[in-house]
Formats: structure tokens, C-alpha cells, sequence
């Protein structure tokens, strides 16, 4: 797949656009989590950049001197790697919108503050089926205009912000597409690649990226699945795969399963959704955003929702097997394991709790491996 | 005649011959509830509460037996339910208003009650038996490794024991971390459907340095939810509590804590009059209702600062003259030994930072609307706001007690009030310059975090604190 590596190249050479970008005068805007709209950071003339990396564990150990380490590895890498002198985009980011929905995103924002990053924030209330809630979210996303305004020197005007979100919304509908031919058993398109197709959309321009989604549709209609065709179907389901967190993904398809389909909270595109371009744009957004998507672990009431809406991926998707890629000490999803334990249970599913704290040394391979092989055995040996 | 063990107990707590009679059938059969064998009880009469607790105080004595009476009455909470009357709990932190209004609108209709404090401080801080609550919690879905609250295990595990019955509403409160109300939401979904739940949540969005009571729309915002929160609460259980309630509950509040002010002042004289453990439950009235009222507090209160005033004006402490002292983020009796510790080392840490109040906190309100003027208490309080406000808040304890340094830590199992500590550790040292220490700990759970386990790490800050001060 040529245009897969041509998406990864985009997306590699990321930061050097950005910074050509930026001596031409154009702000980059750095942002964390999902409910910070890249559609008005389009809108105001700026550079979105998703920060959203994960996969190895000496960034999160940076932050350590600064939090405590019973802490989410993922929301430490965000700053970790700049920590570590090794994040090529952080020093030129104009501003960072950390969306705070939870204790560690908050902290985060705490730490990017006290190393005078241009950090604000964006409260996002987990009580949101309050209008008091939902409000308080779209005041939110109000003041974030007036920010990026401010920065850019450029209005975000109606029509500035109906073209970003036609924009986004297509490269949504492509991806929507694509995960709609994992439907297909054996599917022609692996979790592994489609979580890496995720995460390239958030880093070039829609317009170069939208094309080339595209080819990508088109040659995944025609072409041959790389699954053999008894490989079991798999749910990956938790938080995140953070950019570089690709080992547990790779490792699933490389042990003969197929990830058919995800139930991820963030690092992924929520394609389902798209925005409606008519009427209220800023009203449709914070619904769209905060409302209509599946609500993340963190809102409350969310995990009976979640669990249905999981069931219900499990039947489209004709999934065999549901794996738990969980992050250490990640206290809310780790208590919600024990729900979606208790609703695959009911539907006769097996599911696998993997957690990780991005350790995966030679030796912390080995038994990862066994347990993901074993797993996937026992999974094949159900439907046969 | 044989000793009476359970009997001893009571008189250990404070209880008076003349409430025995009342007393001792229901603490038998409560102590039977909360698991508790003669043994333990044995145990706290013998060992935990003299070797902790200066039970040669009465103010001491009394204190200890509001928390019992307290238990109690929480194992008496089914009881109550099936006559009628009308359960509400709430999770810590919480501002605890709401719920004296409550009770003081309806006494008899109404039973209030943040069950998971009051059984963990007396299951661990008196017997030293916690541990089977947690298991059970373990066991049954709050995993044992990802470090969570023991509160928030105890809460899920007294329901599962059946020590607590299950609310007629729950009013939660997700205004410092996750993990307590999604509890709530996990016991509804796992385990009782008739857990029921109202969740009111404040995001933590306020940049370093916000004064966050000074921010009129934060303030606006959290009276905002505040009242929606509590209107929802009295709809449900048919209760209507008058905005006049909640101002007498706030006017109580302001005069336990003026009390509470001078108690720390107390502790802060050198040399230190008696030991840390003795009077911290006292603070846990500014936090937590306490169901049988805040007369008997209030009392012990009072008790206590005559009879540690004495001890001030005699120069009679529990350490020498001259002792380092230090300032602790949060000490709790759960954990009896750390304080302990460094006392029999030769340092103080006489007061926790987190209750202990600045200058601003023991000021009245700005606003006569009760649910402004609370919502402004709340972000007044510096572990509720963000780092930089709250290490200013932390300096001018500092300050304000003459301390030669502090502690954070022991809050490992707290994804926000322990997760700023090394942050504020750096912020409060470049601020003072004064040492500044981090224990990683749990101060409610000590199966991990042993004495064995910290002993050399406190004798180590001991020692240094000993020679800067020399």
C-alpha cells in the first residue's frame, strides 16, 4: 500500500512544514484530546497539531521529578518528550489548548504552565447532561475563538469556519468509509493500519490528505485482504493508542488476529460524527463535540452507554474477542474494565485486559506476546 | 466481675457512666456489624488509642467518641431507612452546608452521612482493621493495582457487607478527583441498582496563580451547580430547606473553624503541647456531617483548647523546647505512625496544611446568597484550586506558624490532590527557600507503605531537619 506511505510521509515531515509555515508567519497551534475542535483552529488562519504521542517509557519518566507517578503515561508523554529535548514541535507551538475533562489532563496543563508553555485551557464538565454543563462547554469553545483571534490577528468568521468543517468532515466521511469495509470478513484493512490512518489524518493539510484517502478507498475496494480468512475478529477497546504506541496493535495482527474495529477515546478521528455546516456553526460544533459522540469514560453518567454502544460494535463488526489495552494507573478505565467484563459476559464474548506503562523491553515482550498468542488461540478454538 | 472490654472502650471514647446503659448494647452489636471481634477492641483499648491518642486528655477522649457514636449510628443507617426516614450520603471533599441543612430542616426525616470517612477512620485509626473492606472491594472489581482510594473501596465494600444500606440519593461530587464519583457510578452499574446518584462537577481549568475566588464566573458557575446539585437532592426526597438553613449552617462553620484557628495556634507553640494524631479528626468537622450533630465536636472543641492551653502556659509538650517543626500536606490518624515517628525522632508536625485555614478563609463571606457565599468558601481552600494559588496559600501557613519546612506526599492513591505535590514541593521551596520533603505514601492504606517501609526515609528528614536547626 504505496498511499499509505504516502500519508506516513505527510505526516512525518510534519513538523518541518510547520516550521516553514511558521517563519512565514503562520501560528501553530498545538492541541490535546478530542474535544478541542481543529475546525477553529482552521478557521482563524493557524496550524492545528495534535499532541497525542505515546509508546515509550522514558518521556513519561521526565515528568516524574514534576507529578506523581501513579499518573497516566499517555498525558505525561505529552510533555515528556519536550522534557527529554526531543520534541521537535513543542518550542514552536504558539499556543497549546489542553482540553481539561480530567484530573490528568489538568495536571498536564498544570506542567506545561510551569515550563511558561503557551498553554490554556478548555474545561470540559464530565456532568454534561446538564444544560449548566453544556454551556459551560460552549463558553468555552467562545473564549477559545477569542484566543485564537487574538493570536492570529484573523476573525473567525462563519464562512472561515463552514469551509474548515466541510473540510474536516470529508476527511471524516473517507475515514468513515474505510472502516466501514473491515465490516467484511476477512477485512481489507487491519486495526493496526487503520489507528496509523487516524492518526496521519491529524497531521497534513485536508487537502492534501483528502485525495490520497481517497486512492486509499478505492484500492482497499478492489484489493485483497493481507488476513487470512479464519483470522478472529477482534475489538481493541480503552483510552488511547497514542502516535508510537503501536507495538500491542502490531502484536494482535502479527499473532493471527485482526483488530475489525476500535472503541477508543481519543487519538482517533470520531468519524461517526460529522458537523453540521448549516445553521448555528459554533451551536452545531459544541453539540456535535461534547453531545452527539460517544461519551468518553471520564463523563458521568457514561459506562452503561458505553457498554451498549460497544455491544453494539460487537454485532456489527461480528467481532469474536474483545482485548482491554488499558494504561497503568489509569483509574477510571481501569474501574470500567470491570463493567465491560461483567457486559461481555452476558453476550458470551472473551475479552483480554492488557496494561501497559509503554514498557516494552525485550523482556516485557516475551510474556505480552504469550498473552496476546494464548488469547488469540483460545478465541479461534471458541469459533471453530 | 470480668472486664468488660467493649465497656472499656466507651469509657476510653469519652462515653460517660451514665450513657452506658444506652451505649454499650449498640456499640456491641454495631462493632458486630463493622466486623470487628473482641480482639480488635481489645486492641484499640490496649495499644492503638494510648499509644496514639493523648486519652489522658478528656477534650480527647470526647473527640474519639464522637466518631464512635458516629459509627454507630451509621450501622444503625438500614434501621432508619426501613422506619422512613430519608438516606443521603455525599463523598469527601464536599462541602458538608448542604447536608447540615438538611438535617436541621428535617431532624428526624433525614439521615446524612459521608459513610466511607467515617468508616475509615474508625475501622483503621482504632483497630488498625481496614484491611478486610479493601479486599473485599478488591475482589469484586476495584483492582488492587492500579492504587485507588480506599475511601472510595470502602464505600463500595460497606455496601457489599452490608454495613450501609443503599441511599435514597447520593449526592457526589467530582470537584477534586475522577475516581470518586465514577465509584458511585460503578457500584450503581456493578453491583446495587439502587445506588442512586446526582454528580455535580467543576472542571479544573483555572491557570497557575488564579485567585479563584476572585474569578466572579468561576465563582457564578460553582453556586450555580452547587444549587442545582441541592435543589435536585430535596426534590427527591421531598425535603425544602430554606436559603436561611444553609447562611446558619455557614455562620456555625465560620465559628468552628474561628475555634479551629486557635487549636492550631496551640499546636504551633513550642514546645509542641501534644501529639499530631490527638486532635486531627477535629478538622474533619469543617469536611464531614456528622449525622448526630456538631454539639459534641464543638464540646471536645472546646474541652480541648482549655486543657492544651494549660499545657502551653506550663511550657509542657511532647517535644523538647526548640524542636524542628514542620509543616505536613495532610496527616491522617488511619496512618497513626508517621506522625509518631517523627515525633519520637524529634520533629514536629503539628498541623496538616490541608485544613489548617489562612487569614482569607477565616474572613465572612463576600455574598449573602448562601450558594455564592459557600461556592466562594470552597475556592478559598487551597486544596481545591490550582497549584499556584494554593502554594501561596501554603506559604503564608508557613509563615503565619513559624514552620521550618514541610512535607507533601502520603497521597499517592489521589489522582489530583496527590498528583500536584512534587509540582508544589518546587514551587513552595523556591518560594521559602525552607526544605522542602515528598514521601510517596497512602494515608489511608498502609498495607503497602508500612512503618517498616518509611521508617528510614522520616528518620532521614528528621535527622537533616535536626542539624539545620542545631
Amino acid at each position: 500500500m504505496d498511499t499509505l506511505e504516502e500519508l506516513a510521509q505527510i505526516a512525518r515531515t510534519r513538523p518541518e512544514k510547520l516550521k516553514e509555515q511558521k517563519e512565514k508567519g503562520v501560528k501553530v497551534v498545538g492541541y490535546v484530546g478530542r474535544f478541542v475542535p481543529e475546525e477553529l483552529i482552521y478557521a482563524s488562519g493557524a496550524l492545528p497539531y495534535l499532541l497525542c504521542r505515546g509508546g515509550q517509557p522514558e518521556p513519561p519518566d521526565a515528568v516524574i521529578p514534576y507529578m506523581l507517578r501513579f499518573m497516566s503515561p499517555y498525558s505525561r508523554s505529552q510533555i515528556g518528550y519536550h522534557l527529554l529535548g526531543i520534541d521537535p514541535v513543542i518550542p514552536l507551538l504558539d499556543l497549546i489548548v489542553v482540553q481539561c475533562s480530567d484530573c490528568h489532563e489538568s495536571r498536564l496543563a498544570d506542567l506545561f504552565e510551569y515550563f511558561k508553555l503557551p498553554a490554556v485551557r478548555l474545561g470540559v464538565p464530565p456532568d454534561w447532561e446538564k444544560s449548566l454543563s453544556r454551556d459551560y462547554y460552549h463558553k468555552g469553545l467562545t473564549q477559545l475563538i477569542e484566543k485564537l483571534e487574538a493570536l492570529t490577528g484573523n476573525k473567525v468568521s462563519d464562512r472561515k469556519l463552514k469551509e474548515s468543517t466541510d473540510s474536516i468532515n470529508k476527511i471524516r466521511d473517507i475515514l468513515s468509509k474505510i472502516n466501514l469495509l473491515r465490516k467484511k470478513q476477512p477485512p481489507p484493512i487491519g486495526g493496526a493500519d487503520f489507528i496509523l490512518l487516524n492518526h496521519y489524518s491529524f497531521y497534513g493539510d485536508p487537502e492534501k490528505l483528502l485525495p490520497k484517502l481517497n486512492d486509499l478507498y478505492g484500492q482497499l475496494q478492489k484489493g485483497k485482504s493481507p488476513f487470512p480468512k479464519e483470522a478472529p475478529r477482534l475489538l481493541l477497546a480503552g483510552h488511547v493508542v497514542g502516535v508510537g504506541d503501536y507495538v500491542v496493535p502490531r502484536l494482535i495482527e502479527e499473532s493471527g488476529g485482526v483488530i475489525a474495529a476500535e472503541f477508543l477515546d481519543e487519538g482517533m478521528r470520531h468519524y461517526e460524527w460529522n458537523v453540521k455546516t448549516d445553521g448555528d456553526l459554533m451551536r452545531n460544533l459544541g453539540e456535535t463535540y461534547y453531545l452527539e459522540r460517544t461519551p468518553p469514560s471520564i463523563f458521568q453518567p457514561a459506562w452503561e452507554e458505553r457498554a451498549e454502544i460497544m455491544k453494539k460494535l460487537i454485532r456489527d463488526f461480528n467481532i469474536d474477542g474483545v482485548i482491554w489495552y488499558e494504561l497503568a494507573f489509569e483509574e477510571v478505565y481501569d474501574i470500567e474494565y470491570s463493567i465491560i467484563t461483567k457486559a461481555m459476559a452476558e453476550m458470551n464474548i472473551p475479552i483480554l485486559k492488557l496494561e501497559s506503562s509503554y514498557e516494552y523491553s525485550r523482556e516485557a515482550m516475551g510474556p505480552l506476546t504469550t498473552r496476546i498468542e494464548s488469547f488469540i488461540e483460545s478465541v479461534k478454538q471458541r469459533r471453530s | 466481675m470480668a472486664k468488660d472490654i467493649y465497656e472499656d472502650f466507651l469509657r476510653l471514647t469519652g462515653f460517660e457512666e451514665d450513657e452506658m446503659s444506652k451505649y454499650l448494647p449498640e456499640w456491641r452489636k454495631a462493632s458486630q456489624k463493622l466486623g470487628l471481634t473482641e480482639e480488635d477492641v481489645k486492641f484499640a483499648v490496649e495499644e492503638q488509642l494510648p499509644t496514639y491518642f493523648a486519652i489522658e486528655l478528656e477534650g480527647i477522649r470526647k473527640l474519639l467518641g464522637c466518631f464512635v457514636r458516629e459509627a454507630i449510628d451509621l450501622t444503625k443507617a438500614s434501621e432508619y431507612k426501613e422506619r422512613g426516614v430519608k438516606i443521603v450520603y455525599g463523598i469527601l471533599p464536599a462541602l458538608l452546608h448542604f447536608y447540615y441543612a438538611l438535617k436541621l430542616t428535617a431532624p428526624d426525616k433525614v439521615f446524612v452521612s459521608f459513610p466511607d470517612i467515617f468508616l475509615t477512620f474508625v475501622l483503621n485509626s482504632f483497630f488498625h482493621k481496614l484491611a478486610p473492606y479493601l479486599e473485599e472491594a478488591e475482589k469484586n472489581g476495584i483492582s488492587y493495582g492500579c492504587r485507588h482510594c480506599a475511601l472510595n473501596k470502602t464505600r463500595y465494600a460497606a455496601r457489599r457487607l452490608g454495613v450501609i444500606p443503599s441511599p435514597d440519593i447520593n449526592w457526589i461530587w467530582g470537584f477534586i478527583c475522577d475516581e470518586a464519583p465514577k465509584t458511585d457510578e460503578f457500584i450503581s452499574i456493578y453491583y446495587d441498582p439502587e445506588w442512586k446518584t446526582y454528580i455535580t462537577r467543576l472542571p479544573h481549568d483555572q491557570p497557575l496563580g488564579t485567585v479563584e475566588d476572585e474569578v466572579a464566573s468561576r465563582v457564578e458557575y460553582l453556586a450555580a451547580q452547587m444549587k442545582d446539585g441541592f435543589e435536585f437532592v430535596q426534590n427527591e426526597i421531598g425535603i425544602k430547606v430554606s436559603e436561611e438553613k444553609i447562611n446558619e449552617v455557614i455562620a456555625t462553620w465560620q465559628k468552628y473553624a474561628a475555634k479551629l484557628a486557635e487549636l492550631a495556634r496551640l499546636m504551633a507553640a513550642d514546645p509542641q503541647p501534644v501529639g499530631a494524631v490527638s486532635v486531627r479528626l477535629f478538622w474533619e468537622g469543617l469536611f464531614t456531617p456528622f449525622n448526630t450533630g456538631m454539639e459534641a465536636m464543638e464540646k471536645a472543641l472546646d474541652i480541648t483548647i482549655k486543657e492544651i492551653k494549660q499545657r502551653v502556659d506550663n511550657k509542657k509538650g511532647v517535644l523538647p523546647e526548640g524542636a524542628p517543626k514542620l509543616l505536613i500536606y495532610s496527616l491522617h490518624p488511619t496512618v497513626p505512625w508517621v506522625a509518631k515517628t517523627f515525633e519520637d525522632n524529634g520533629v514536629g508536625i503539628p498541623l496538616s496544611e490541608f485544613f489548617i485555614l489562612t487569614r482569607k478563609q477565616l474572613m465572612p463571606p463576600t455574598f449573602k446568597d448562601p450558594y455564592m457565599a459557600a461556592a466562594e468558601g470552597w475556592l478559598r481552600t487551597s486544596g481545591m484550586v490550582n497549584p499556584g494559588y494554593q502554594a501561596e496559600q501554603i506559604c503564608e501557613k508557613i509563615e503565619t506558624h513559624k514552620f521550618d519546612g514541610m512535607v507533601f506526599g502520603l497521597m499517592d492513591f489521589d489522582r489530583w490532590l496527590g498528583s500536584s505535590h512534587r509540582l508544589l514541593s518546587r514551587m513552595v521551596e523556591e518560594k521559602t527557600k525552607l526544605p522542602v520533603f515528598y514521601i510517596e505514601g497512602d494515608n489511608w492504606d498502609d498495607r503497602d507503605y508500612s512503618l517498616e517501609a518509611l521508617r528510614t526515609r522520616i528518620e532521614s528528614i528528621c535527622e537533616i531537619m535536626k542539624m539545620r536547626k542545631a
